[in-house]
């Protein structure tokens, strides 16, 4: 059922300090069916598949929650800033509407 | 008259393909299937705000391309110029459009561990509409910014 998706977390600067705001970005690959599209060949309404909630946490801390719809693009791409407090590690969870969990960590070093 | 006979049927052929390709076409529209969370604009507004007030601000800043040429990937950033403090900060921007079957696309839920209001995703618009984005602060002042979208291929259904 949980198949792992290729997923990603970017921060932006590479280098940073403690107390910098920094861009957190994260992308994920993801069919994000709406249900109103039609299978070509069978002439059947795909079912609709999308990123329902995403998570961002910092050392198990939630800092922000979203919730998502099926106007978000296929492979998704989410950007949030954060002021980074001290060494740790960005969590992010996210579920699709099937149920589908999955989760992706990146640590944080912030230098000085 | 070989000639002749064979102009006149190649120009007969042409009027007919001309007269039923537009009936082809008009025949393939069919109405389109609702979406799993079919929303209109007003009811997320109202939903989100509660009846409540909402602001024109300066602080806050949307930006969208003026012409989309994919309707499918539309960028879409959101800035709020306001303090991330304990007792007074962003705490929520949603992101909506006016006329794609589902109006609403993201809600997000800020901290002040952010330190800024900023919020950046890709979505898909279903035809030229308004892209609007809807910022609650923490003592429950909203603000709006709406920019409209040129969409020259719809990314919806």
């Amino acid at each position: 059922m949980a198949d792992k998706r290729k997923s990603m977390i970017k921060i932006k600067p590479k280098k940073f300090k403690v107390g910098d705001i920094v861009k957190v970005d994260f992308i994920v690959i993801h069919p994000m069916e709406t249900g109103m599209k039609k299978d070509k060949k069978t002439g059947e309404y795909v079912p609709a598949h999308y990123i329902d909630s995403v998570t961002f946490s910092f050392d198990g801390k939630p800092f922000t929650t979203m919730k998502s719809w099926e106007t978000i693009s296929t492979n998704p791409y989410y950007s949030v800033n954060f002021k980074v407090p001290a060494k740790g590690e960005i969590t992010v969870d996210y579920t699709d509407n099937s149920g589908e969990k999955n989760s992706k960590s990146k640590k944080v070093k912030p230098k000085g | 008259m070989k000639r002749r006979n064979f102009m006149q049927g190649l120009l007969l052929s042409s009027a007919v393909a001309i007269t039923t390709s537009p009936t082809l076409l008009s025949a393939e529209e069919k109405p389109k299937k609702a979406g799993p969370n079919d929303m209109d604009y007003k009811t997320a507004e109202a939903a989100i705000t509660g009846g409540k007030e909402i602001k024109e601000s300066d602080t806050l800043k949307l930006t969208v391309p003026e012409i989309a040429e994919n309707g499918a990937v539309v960028p879409v950033k959101v800035e709020v110029d306001h303090p991330m403090e304990e007792n007074n900060f962003v705490k929520a921007i949603h992101v909506l459009n006016t006329k794609n079957g589902n109006a609403r696309s993201a809600d997000i839920m800020l901290t002040p561990l952010n330190g800024k209001g900023y919020f950046a995703t890709r979505i898909k618009l279903g035809g030229t509409q308004d892209v609007v984005a809807l910022v609650e602060l923490s003592d429950g002042t909203f603000l709006k910014a709406a920019k409209s979208v040129k969409v020259t291929i719809g990314g919806c259904g």
